[in-house]
């Protein structure tokens, strides 16, 4: 019998190996501090809703889906989820949990970005006396984001010859999700909205919001390892 | 017993593969537009076919990670696990297939340690797929050995070591389906031998063992006179004529066969314009092989 568990943990290994270079860092500090000041001139224009403004649009509306859709596209070395797995599946593992493996590496990576993100524009544009909950409510939310947005994308990746669905994915997330309509309901992108307490897409309460983003998490995984083989 | 079979198996360049491996060595002769690299991804379960079946004991090796364990593969072109060094790459290889064997074992036995400490970005196309023939025939008990082209990594491992590792696999029960683009390599791997063309299954030559030879295209204003030259000389099976001032020279030695068409013209001042070595088509792994005739071209002095 095959062992899942190191099939996950060759693929986080392979995940991490990949992710390992100076321009991943590098980047996530540039994206931290160009929140820090967006933060700053935030604050000066609209103290009291300058941390709602820079979280729903700068940061989580459209830094992390293009730091999520860099990191699965590291992740998957620019191949399909499946095919990215090949290196260590002709030797034996297990296709599916070389996967998993890879998703996990991606989730973790793009929900600690997510929350440094998060905690950058907290820090600059919170409001007085609030900062406790800032930063609950708000790393709560992006590190949700971040992992549902890995899988969105580690599903997207399966579609397409060398994972050109990634990209649709992106740009689909952007158009449709802006929106509040039926289409906008499964994109990431609406529901995260609505949790930072924008429009809500089809009318969902906010508690829902956190279940239909768990939702969309658990259907994108179970995609992601229904379309592998073994 | 062991079995790889294809059933009309079709992808990439494969038009509808029909054959079926049994322990033992299989060479399949063609390069790789014609469909060899194709044939060993198929075999190794990189790829499953786009039509048709392939199956190994029964079951899909594309589709089945335990029996993926048991298959040594060696890609046209490879790429190691994403690793910053050789031993980094290698052990996540070996951790994959369950084998717990230390990396520098298995690299010095194919005569690759000093290739461990190296940074896997600094490797060369040869020295990668060197260690990937070096994975694949280290496997302790492979059920088969899907390789290919592996004689054009000699020198860089050494031709005995991929010999004899490539005869004990096959004695012991393992099928070893290897490809080769040149006839010496296909007949230095021994065993059955047969051949793509342009994606097209040549089985006919099955059956046959192939034989070596090498053949020699000459230019020269003087063909005629060189032909009578070459007529009775040593280490020369064949004159053909290719052209008005080209000739086929055929015998079983490169250099043998190089010499006596290079010491024939100094010895009748016959000025040599171009040398070099023909490779067979591979039609002629499924036909006989060359005959000794010398046909005359019309108007010729023969």
């Amino acid at each position: 019998m095959i062992d899942a568990r190191g099939g996950i943990t060759l693929g986080m290994k392979i995940g991490i190996a990949r992710l390992r270079s100076v321009s991943a860092p590098l980047t996530l500090v540039l994206a931290c501090t160009g929140v820090f000041a967006l933060g700053v001139f935030g604050r000066r224009s609209d103290p009291s809703g300058a941390l709602d403004n820079l979280l729903s649009t700068p940061v989580l509306g459209f830094l992390l889906p293009v730091l999520a859709y860099l990191v699965s596209e590291r992740v998957c070395a620019g191949q399909r989820l499946d095919r990215s797995a090949d290196s260590l599946a002709r030797h034996g593992a297990d296709r599916r949990a070389v996967v998993l493996g890879l998703l996990l590496t991606a989730a973790l990576c793009t929900a600690l970005s997510a929350a440094l993100l998060a905690l950058s524009a907290v820090f600059t544009a919170h409001t007085p006396g609030s900062l406790a909950f800032d930063v609950r409510s708000s790393v709560s939310i992006a590190l949700l984001a971040g992992v549902v947005y890995a899988l969105w994308f580690g599903a997207a990746s399966l579609l397409g010859k060398r994972g050109g669905g990634r990209k649709w994915a992106l740009i689909l997330d952007f158009i449709l999700g802006a929106g509040n309509s039926a289409l906008a309901a499964p994109c990431p992108r609406a529901q995260v909205r609505n949790l930072l307490g924008g429009e809500p897409a089809l009318g969902i309460s906010q508690a829902h919001a956190w279940l239909a983003l768990i939702a969309i998490g658990a259907v994108c995984a179970l995609f992601s390892v229904t379309r592998t083989s073994e | 017993m062991n079995a790889l079979h294809f059933e009309l198996a079709k992808h990439v360049e494969l038009v509808s593969v029909s054959a079926v491996f049994t322990p033992g060595t299989h060479v399949v002769l063609g390069h790789e537009r014609d469909g060899t690299h194709t044939l060993v991804s198929l075999a190794a379960g990189m790829a499953p076919p786009s039509a048709g079946r392939v199956h190994l004991n029964g079951a899909a090796p594309f589709s089945n990670a335990l029996l993926r364990r048991d298959i040594g593969a060696l890609c046209a072109t490879e790429a190691l696990p994403p690793a910053r060094t050789v031993e980094r790459a290698l052990a996540l290889a070996l951790r994959a297939r369950g084998d717990a064997r230390p990396v520098t074992r298995v690299l010095s036995a194919a005569g690759l340690a000093h290739l461990t400490e190296r940074c896997c970005a600094t490797l060369s196309t040869r020295e990668t797929r060197a260690v990937a023939l070096a994975i694949a025939l280290a496997h302790p008990k492979p059920s088969l050995l899907a390789l290919h082209e592996p004689l054009s990594l000699v020198p860089l491992v050494r031709e005995e070591f991929i010999l004899d590792a490539l005869h004990e696999a096959a004695e012991s029960g393992v099928i070893v389906l290897a490809t080769a683009s040149r006839l010496e390599d296909a007949s230095r791997l021994g065993g059955t031998a047969s051949a793509l063309e342009r994606g097209i299954w040549l089985p006919a030559a099955g059956a046959r063992t192939l034989t070596p030879g090498v053949t020699l295209r000459v230019q020269t204003p003087h063909a005629a006179r060189l032909v009578t030259c070459l007529a009775e000389a040593a280490d020369i099976d064949a004159v053909t004529w290719a052209g008005t001032q080209e000739l086929l020279v055929r015998g079983s030695n490169l250099e043998r066969v190089a010499q006596r068409v290079v010491s024939s013209a100094r010895a009748d001042a016959i000025h040599i314009t171009a040398l070099r070595q023909e490779f067979p088509a591979l039609e002629a792994a499924s036909t006989t092989p060359a005959t000794t005739s010398q046909p005359a071209p019309p108007g010729s002095p023969q």
